[in-house]
């Protein structure tokens, strides 16, 4: 049995609202919460980065544990903001954990799913007997043009989960990707911000590999949307997640607590693992949780988890903590444009 | 082998400072030539009678990429004698005093000359900032403290344990303006107002940017000797005693953020090598590099009781014309007369030579007969404490 | 450029110290900042007594300098130090943020 021991999920506490963006390029917010679903971003303080962001979410993720970090074998970070093009994200943070030298590590980027690609690799080490535990890590402070569209919704935030076989908090019951070679969004080495595609970026690219993702996976476990308890869909709007999830016949109900983007954006890589960590704060045992996300180039990680009894003694510890992704959400400090652009190097 | 005498007496017989502050044009070659030459005009000697060169001075290489100033001066100064660079933060200067004072004790020369310089004004101020850290802890550097903000959070913390204000350490600012204006050398000759002071631009809270010693360029020097019977008007400054203590290079592990330790071992030190009591001193230099560094000055040289000092300064009780029993920092202090780092120590020596001799003009303290001057380095980590007597 | 060997010699130092909590004891906000802090000046620097008893000096972060009072509650994070060369190794150190 593979699954997940333990979870940490950090959101800088920076936010910038769509209406102060909207203002500076003169847009009507009103339009623009309509039709993107957004509200508010999270910012990173002006000295985080992926490394920082990364590392406090697997700090917590430990500290909520009864792991220590010498108990690490392997160790992955999933980001498009990793600080160097060449020199591993994961080394700095498995420096910092104080981890030891005994353990295997290498960054991932695939877009918005490096995190959960991640999670597959890992767990596919521990259901091999390779690795007794590993740490799996979503984190971004993912950049954006001004006055391009995704401005609005770029965020920050990183999300690590344990993967082990021992004491799991949710069992990995089944898992599946679909992957293609499409080019909705994307960025060049060197150049600073990413480019996209326009409306190439919906059906094509979204829907089209998170619904083969969704109905392979289903298919595979032979399940339906009414055997789950919860939903999470990768979230790069507040609108794209809400369509999936009833194309693919989920309730509102199942998908309402997984929906961080409606209060901080999309952090990327860190966005449905973010919603998974979100639904687990509250989740009860032996519910089960259908996970879907999406990384631009493309590609979709389907993951069905169950939970256990274990489950609530991390929610104790990360409640005490205050490391609830709901009250990480609560922990805001307003900024306005041009203290976003001084934090976001920009200026 | 000839016996070397050891425990010779040392006098001060020529002393001599530049203008301090914004020189664009003069060059630091200049600026020791002439307070060298004019130092040792004072004394009446020459330069062969010179056996040793100390140079206080602490950024020529982290600014100026010219390290190995013993050489450099003694070249410049045609003196080729045995010459040195000392190094101690803002206490290179009183450091550099305090090795020539023990080869002159020692007996292993009989004449010195000390020079104190430093050029910070060709640099951008940022460069200097950062360069003056080299002062503090890595960890303080790390942290992004600046030297006012070591000495901001000093003064916080001496705030809340006595009650100082903003204003009792304005007070120290307007005082050693006060006292530059009489001194021709001095960078800032224009008095100033606690209004003033309180209204300049805030540099790390609760520092302003009239809390600060300014960035300065100058030189002092003085002519240190063995040889009482060669001294010229028969006026013997003596160098009664020289005392260096040290404390931790970093604010975070020190003993307490309410003084500088260093200046009180120092201190102490002194007062008993010169066989004198703190009541006993009639005038001082001492460090402001910001003005609540004089408050801890005056406490930790025990010249005032500890949490006492800003009332004294601010009743007027050691300022020119209205002290009682001691005037502190005559010449303006760092703040009033300027700081060039290196050149500051050695200036102390000279004014208080100057007091002790009669010789200051219109910042004449009357009758002083025995002075002290006190010079740290960063904050705190050095303090060297020299007491002169007539 | 920053020696990489230094910083990698002074990040050795940095994992015990990292998530210990501590109060303020003293604090400044420094607005005339030395080179590589420009950008996030002006900031708070504080000397942080630790729940161990060692006492340090660190930036603080996530607050506004208003907030900043004797006994303030910390915490020690991982940040960047100083904004890097272009080219350079990137700096981390620790900071404090309120708890």
């Amino acid at each position: 049995m593979v699954g997940i021991v333990s979870y940490g999920t950090y959101i800088p506490v920076y936010r910038i609202s769509i209406a102060e963006i909207a203002g500076v390029w003169k847009k009507e917010p009103a339009e623009i919460r309509h039709s993107l679903g957004l509200t508010q971003k999270s910012v990173p303080g002006i000295d985080e980065d992926a490394a920082t962001i990364a590392f406090e979410a697997a700090f917590r993720a430990l500290e909520c544990s009864q792991c220590k970090p010498q108990d690490i074998e392997v160790l992955f970070v999933g980001s498009e903001s990793h600080p160097y093009a060449v020199n591993p994200t994961a080394t700095i943070v498995g420096q910092f954990l104080g981890i030891g030298t005994a353990y295997m590590a290498a960054d991932v980027e695939f877009a918005c799913k490096a995190g959960t690609a991640a999670i597959q690799a890992i767990a596919g080490m521990v259901a091999a007997g390779h690795a007794q535990s590993g740490l799996a890590i979503g984190a971004d402070t993912a950049q954006s043009k001004p006055h391009g569209v995704l401005e609005y919704a770029s965020a920050a935030a990183g999300a690590a989960f344990i993967i082990g076989n021992d004491h799991l908090v949710a069992r990995l019951k089944a898992e599946t990707s679909f992957s293609s070679d499409t080019p909705d969004f994307w960025r060049r080495d060197g150049i600073r911000y990413p480019s996209h595609a326009g409306r190439f970026t919906g059906e094509p690219a979204y829907f089209t590999h998170v619904l083969g993702a969704a109905r392979r996976m289903l298919d595979m476990a032979d399940m339906k949307p009414g055997d789950f308890d919860y939903c999470v869909f990768h979230m790069p709007n507040g609108k794209f997640p809400r369509i999936v999830a009833k194309r693919l016949g989920f309730s509102e109900q199942q998908l309402a607590l997984s929906l961080v983007v409606d209060h901080i954006g999309n952090p990327y890589s860190a966005s449905s693992m973010l919603g998974l960590a979100a639904v687990l704060d509250h989740a009860k045992p032996n519910q089960r949780i259908f996970m879907v996300s999406y990384g631009s180039g493309a590609g979709s990680d389907a993951c069905i988890w169950e939970t256990t009894a274990e489950l609530q003694k991390v929610q104790n510890k990360r409640r005490t903590a205050q490391y609830f992704v709901r009250q990480q959400i609560e922990k805001n400090v307003n900024i306005d444009y041009v203290q976003y652009l001084k934090q976001t190097h920009q200026i | 082998m000839k016996h070397q005498p050891t425990n010779m007496n040392v006098y001060v017989t020529g002393v001599a400072t530049t203008k301090f502050g914004e020189l664009w044009d003069v060059s630091p070659r200049q600026l020791a030539r002439q307070a060298v030459q004019a130092a040792m005009k004072d004394a009446g000697v020459h330069p062969e009678h010179i056996k040793g060169l100390f140079v206080g001075n602490m950024l020529s290489g982290m600014l100026g990429g010219q390290e190995h100033l013993g050489a450099f001066f003694s070249e410049e100064l045609e003196l080729f004698v045995p010459a040195s660079k000392i190094e101690g933060a803002c206490a290179s200067g009183g450091l550099a005093v305090h090795a020539a004072f023990n080869s002159i004790r020692s007996g292993q020369y009989d004449t010195v000359v000390v020079l104190g310089i430093e050029k910070m004004t060709d640099h951008r101020p940022e460069d200097v900032a950062t360069a003056l850290m080299g002062a503090g802890s890595e960890e303080e550097r790390a942290a992004g403290a600046t030297f006012p903000g070591l000495y901001a959070m000093l003064a916080r913390a001496h705030m809340r344990a006595f009650g100082t204000t903003e204003e009792d350490m304005a007070a120290v600012a307007v005082k050693n303006h006060f006292h530059a204006g009489k001194n021709q050398n001095a960078q800032f000759q224009k008095e100033i107002t606690i209004e003033q002071v309180m209204h300049s631009s805030r540099i790390a809270d609760p520092l302003k940017l009239l809390d600060c010693s300014p960035i300065s360029d100058g030189a002092a020097a003085v002519v240190l000797t063995s040889q009482k019977s060669k001294i010229k008007n028969q006026k013997f400054v003596e160098v009664a005693a020289s005392a260096v203590a040290t404390d931790t290079l970093g604010l975070a592990q020190r003993k307490s953020l309410t003084e500088l330790s260093a200046t009180k071992r120092a201190g102490e030190q002194a007062y008993t090598m010169a066989g004198v009591r703190p009541k006993d001193i009639h005038v001082a230099e001492v460090h402001d590099c910001f003005t609540i560094a004089e408050i801890l000055a005056l406490e930790d040289l025990q010249f005032a009781k500890k949490g006492k000092a800003a009332e004294a300064i601010r009743n007027g009780e050691v300022t020119l014309g209205r002290a009682k029993h001691i005037v502190i920092n005559p010449s303006g202090g760092l703040k009033g007369c300027g700081h060039p780092v290196g050149a500051t120590g050695v200036k102390q020596i000279a004014e208080i030579t100057e007091q002790l001799r009669g010789t200051a003009g219109n910042r004449q303290v009357a009758r002083a007969r025995i002075g002290l001057a006190h010079n740290v380095g960063g904050s705190g980590a050095t303090a060297v404490v020299h007491i002169l007597k007539m | 450029m920053q020696s990489p060997v230094k910083i990698w010699r002074n990040q050795e130092k940095l994992v015990e110290l990292i998530g210990k909590t501590g109060t303020i004891v003293s604090w400044t906000l420094v607005r005339v900042p030395t080179s590589g802090f420009s950008e996030a000046a002006p900031y708070p620097v504080a000397l942080v007594r630790m729940h161990g008893g060692k006492m340090i000096m660190a930036q603080v972060v996530d607050t506004s300098p208003g907030s900043i009072a004797f006994g303030t509650h910390v915490v020690t994070v991982i940040r960047r130090v100083r904004k890097p060369d272009e080219d350079g190794i990137i700096p981390y150190g620790i900071k404090v943020r309120p708890v």
